[in-house]
């Protein structure tokens, strides 16, 4: 259906238009006139009805009218082509999604969350339409984070040399976040074909747009940007709008750079079902809001340049009554979500290592320091999978890789077309990861999310979505990414070079957390979140990197399978459950016990926090009855406590001693050594701790 | 002097204030028809050789709906040997981005069309950032801002309307 509307609109195109403006209401054909008019009404039906179902406890408690920006919505969907181009629409977007082709059943069934809704059956918010298999995407509640999946998907095209445009739809108050910034500079710099557009009623929620900046038309603060074409419309005028997407799109395609849609539309209603809009605009606004129906106005024409009678008008009226009966049935009768179905889609599935489905080995070459496992894993996967990508700040500049070599000479084998530098903008290393993942299901991207794991906070809510998406989809959508971080401290770094993140980190669903110790651990995993779906933290003990400590022979083909803990020493008379680099001295401290009084201490080395292997640790502890949680991270609400929880839920009858933990204080890590010493976790520390509960 | 057409929205409030301004600035000896703009067609738009048009600027710089909806007549239109003098309301100080940007809208679909658009003002007195209005620093048409300089606006229309007697045909 849709193909069938987009070869009209350039039919219209290519045979009707011959001046500047390409459509008007003289000079467009009458199907497709006709064909608009039902849209707009049944867009306006459906936007009038949503509040009904709030009001009898049907569903649809949110509800964002798009009655207004119907010009502006229109266009954009009319030149969408699902086939080729990608879609982002925001929360307003009804008559978009319904002109892109959704149909009214769809649209209901996202407004009262049936388990048919193409969104995500019902998961996500109501009036967040898509259908992902139309590359209408689902989208975050959070306003103007798709912008940065749009420049991914934008770059994916560009790297695939694929023919076809990115739609981003956003409300024009939405370009006050940060990150939208962060698309747009990023969109210009990488040239890419995204088309941003502002949808601009005046206000954000009951927010006005003086409020938000100081140009009335916020395209306006982006004219500076090298690569970027603004477009201003009326978005409440049809034709006007179609023009101007159209143009947008031509222009978008024929270089490869982005553009900015400003529409000027009003929004004749509240901003949502919860806002009153009267508490904030006078009678004279709510009044010229009305006047300004670009729907009235559309019909107005029709009849004033005898494109349509007022007969043929009321029978498209009347079909569209008959399509919101009907679609309105549809809703009332289809299934709900099964409340059983909570755990489907917070993960999609793991690579499965038959080889190394335990994730140990008994190779023993040459050790490889926890650095070169890193590297050469990046490397073989880059060579053994032509879709993956690496990118991150630093990255890749002659000799230099990573902020420590992590990615030395990758640039070098496998091009700037795969391995390449981002800018400092966390978020936008993470949102662009998000987009580009969404082009196709067999591209592999790996990113370090920052320098510094202490400097990932600014990319947190593309993280945050980025737990969500497949969840959120139904299984729609896995955001096929590997997040690198560099963890930790001992390294006299100070509060954003040594801090522990992952019991942050830990708290969301939806993301696999991993944190190796060792070389061939690191080698195995890194592979495994490599040839995964969906998105892995890999948080790499950065003091490791290169200490011989950490180094082993790692097999070339190594796989670590994720929820594999590691058993690093074996122990009868204490279990201590531990990762990343506090495992070394764990170790250390055990053999030290050993040797002084007999005591055998078991170490398990988790390796994966995420998904948690709670088998071995409560064999462990079924063993061991004692047990000592070590972790470099703050005791305090670190992973630690999840850890220590679950055993004295599960095994409280195996246990002799209470379960005890070592780790940070809680305070940040200060610069001076003196100080990180006082703050961090260490031999001493973990051997008084390990001490007391073999005494207990 | 023909007859001027003074076309504006009778639904308007201060627009229609002000065109009934501007009637009484000519006297009696000008004969002029109001004329709705709401219920236009090209025939009665093509009726005057000398027109004088209110149009406001809405929002950020747009024709008011009734402008903007016959706009795709102008286009077919011939309108050489008409003469045609505008007049908007506009806010200085709320859009300064866009003050009175309909007059300039309006008046270069005119002239494209042949029409020759008389009663251009100096923008002195006003303070604002851009205007599609404006050419040549002056406006093209007579700028009204009730908003922020009502008290001026008496005067303006006063020696506007002397302006056009000597402009109008």
């Amino acid at each position: 259906m849709e193909t069938v509307e987009l070869t009209s609109v350039e039919k219209e195109k290519n045979n009707e238009m011959t001046e500047t403006k390409k459509f008007s209401i003289k000079s467009t054909s009458k199907g497709l006139l006709g064909r608009w008019y039902h849209l707009m009404t049944l867009g306006r039906a459906l936007d009038e009805k949503a509040p009904n179902y709030l009001k009898q406890a049907i569903g649809w408690s949110y509800h964002a009218p798009y009655a207004g920006h119907d010009g502006i919505q229109l266009a954009i969907g009319q030149v969408f082509d699902k086939e080729t181009d990608h879609l982002f629409p925001y929360y307003r977007d009804m008559l978009t999604s319904i002109s892109a082709g959704l149909t009214a059943e769809e649209v209901i069934f996202n407004g009262i969350s049936k388990d048919t809704d193409v969104a995500g059956g019902g998961r996500h918010m109501s009036n967040h339409f898509a259908k992902p298999e139309w590359n209408i995407h689902n989208v975050s509640s959070c306003t103007g984070n798709h912008t940065l999946h749009a420049v991914g998907v934008g770059r994916a095209m560009k790297k695939y040399k694929h023919e076809g445009v990115v739609f981003s739809s956003q409300g024009e108050s939405s370009v006050s976040e940060g990150y939208v910034y962060e698309a747009i500079n990023g969109a210009t710099n990488e040239q890419l074909p995204v088309i941003f557009v502002f949808q601009d009623n005046g206000y954000g929620i009951s927010v006005p747009k003086k409020d938000q900046t100081a140009n009335r038309k916020v395209a306006d603060n982006f004219r500076g940007m090298k690569y970027l074409k603004i477009i201003h419309c009326n978005g409440k005028d049809v034709f006007d709008s179609m023009n101007a997407v159209l143009e947008a799109k031509e222009y978008a395609l024929a270089n490869s750079t982005p553009v900015i849609v400003q529409a000027n539309c009003v929004r004749m209603g509240s901003h949502s079902n919860s806002d009153r809009h009267e508490l904030y605009r006078d009678n004279a606004e709510l009044n010229y809001v009305q006047e300004y129906d670009p729907l009235a106005k559309y019909r107005r024409m029709l009849v004033r340049y005898k494109r349509f009678t007022e007969e043929e008008l009321q029978a498209i009226e009347a079909e569209v009554k008959l399509e919101v009966k009907k679609a309105h049935k549809a809703g009332l009768t289809a299934p709900d979500p099964d409340p059983a179905s909570i755990y489907d889609f917070v993960l999609p599935e793991a690579y499965v290592s038959e080889k190394y489905p335990e994730g140990t080995h008994s190779f023993t070459g040459n050790e490889k320091k926890l650095i070169e496992g890193l590297n050469e894993t990046l490397k073989a996967e880059f060579r053994h999978n032509p879709d993956t990508y690496i990118w991150g700040q630093d990255i890749a500049n002659k000799d230099k890789g990573g902020i420590f070599n992590v990615s030395k000479g990758m640039q070098q084998e496998f091009g700037k077309e795969r391995v390449f530098n981002a800018p400092i903008a966390e978020d936008y290393i993470m949102g662009t990861a998000n987009g580009m993942s969404r082009f196709n299901d067999k591209i592999r991207i790996v990113v370090e999310g920052a320098e510094f794991a202490d400097y990932f906070w600014p990319a947190m809510e593309q993280f945050v979505e980025t737990t969500h998406d497949f969840w959120r989809s139904k299984g729609q959508y896995a955001p096929n990414i590997t997040v690198r971080l560099a963890s930790g401290g001992y390294i006299g770094g100070g509060l954003y070079h040594s801090q522990n993140i992952e019991g942050a980190l830990t708290t969301f669903p939806g993301v696999r957390i991993v944190y190796p110790s060792y070389a061939d651990d690191a080698a195995g995993l890194l592979r495994t979140s490599m040839r995964s779906k969906g998105m892995t933290v890999f948080m790499e003990p950065k003091a490791l990197y290169n200490d011989p400590k950490a180094a082993t022979p790692v097999p070339e083909d190594f796989e670590v399978p994720f929820g594999k803990a590691r058993v690093r020493r074996e122990g009868s008379d204490l279990t201590i459950v531990t990762y990343g680099n506090t495992t070394h001295m764990c170790v250390e401290v055990a053999d030290k016990l050993a040797e002084e009084s007999g005591k055998q201490v078991e170490v398990i080395d988790l390796r994966s926090l995420i998904p948690l292997d709670k088998e071995t640790v409560l064999k462990s502890v079924a063993k061991t009855n004692k047990v000592l949680v070590v972790h470099e991270d703050k005791v305090f609400s670190g992973f630690g406590a999840e850890i220590s929880a679950m055993i004295t839920e599960e095994a409280f009858e195996t246990l002799d001693a209470p379960v005890k933990r070592v780790g940070s204080t809680f305070t940040p890590v200060g610069f001076n050594r003196i100080l990180e010493r006082a703050i961090l976790p260490n031999n001493d520390k973990i051997y008084a701790a390990a001490k007391d509960l073999l005494d207990y | 002097m023909k007859k001027i057409g003074l076309f504006y929205s009778f639904n308007t409030i201060k627009t229609a204030k002000n065109a009934e301004k501007i009637k009484n600035a000519f006297g009696d000896a000008v004969d002029i028809d109001k004329v709705n703009v709401e219920e236009i067609d090209e025939e009665t738009f093509l009726s005057y050789d000398n027109m004088v048009l209110g149009v406001p600027t809405w929002f950020d710089g747009e024709l008011p709906n009734y402008w903007d909806e016959f706009m795709p007549a102008i286009e077919d239109l011939k309108l050489k040997g008409k003469t045609v003098a505008l007049f908007g309301l506009g806010d200085q100080v709320g859009y300064p981005e866009n003050f009175v940007d309909a007059i300039g809208i309006l008046a270069k679909a005119l002239e494209e069309r042949g029409a020759k658009v008389v009663g251009l003002t100096s923008t002195e007195g006003f303070t604002f950032e851009r205007s599609a209005a404006l050419r040549d620093g002056k406006f093209l048409g007579l700028a009204l801002d009730i908003e922020n300089q009502a008290a001026l606006s008496n005067d303006r229309i006063k020696n506007w309307v002397e302006q056009l007697k000597a402009e109008f045909n």
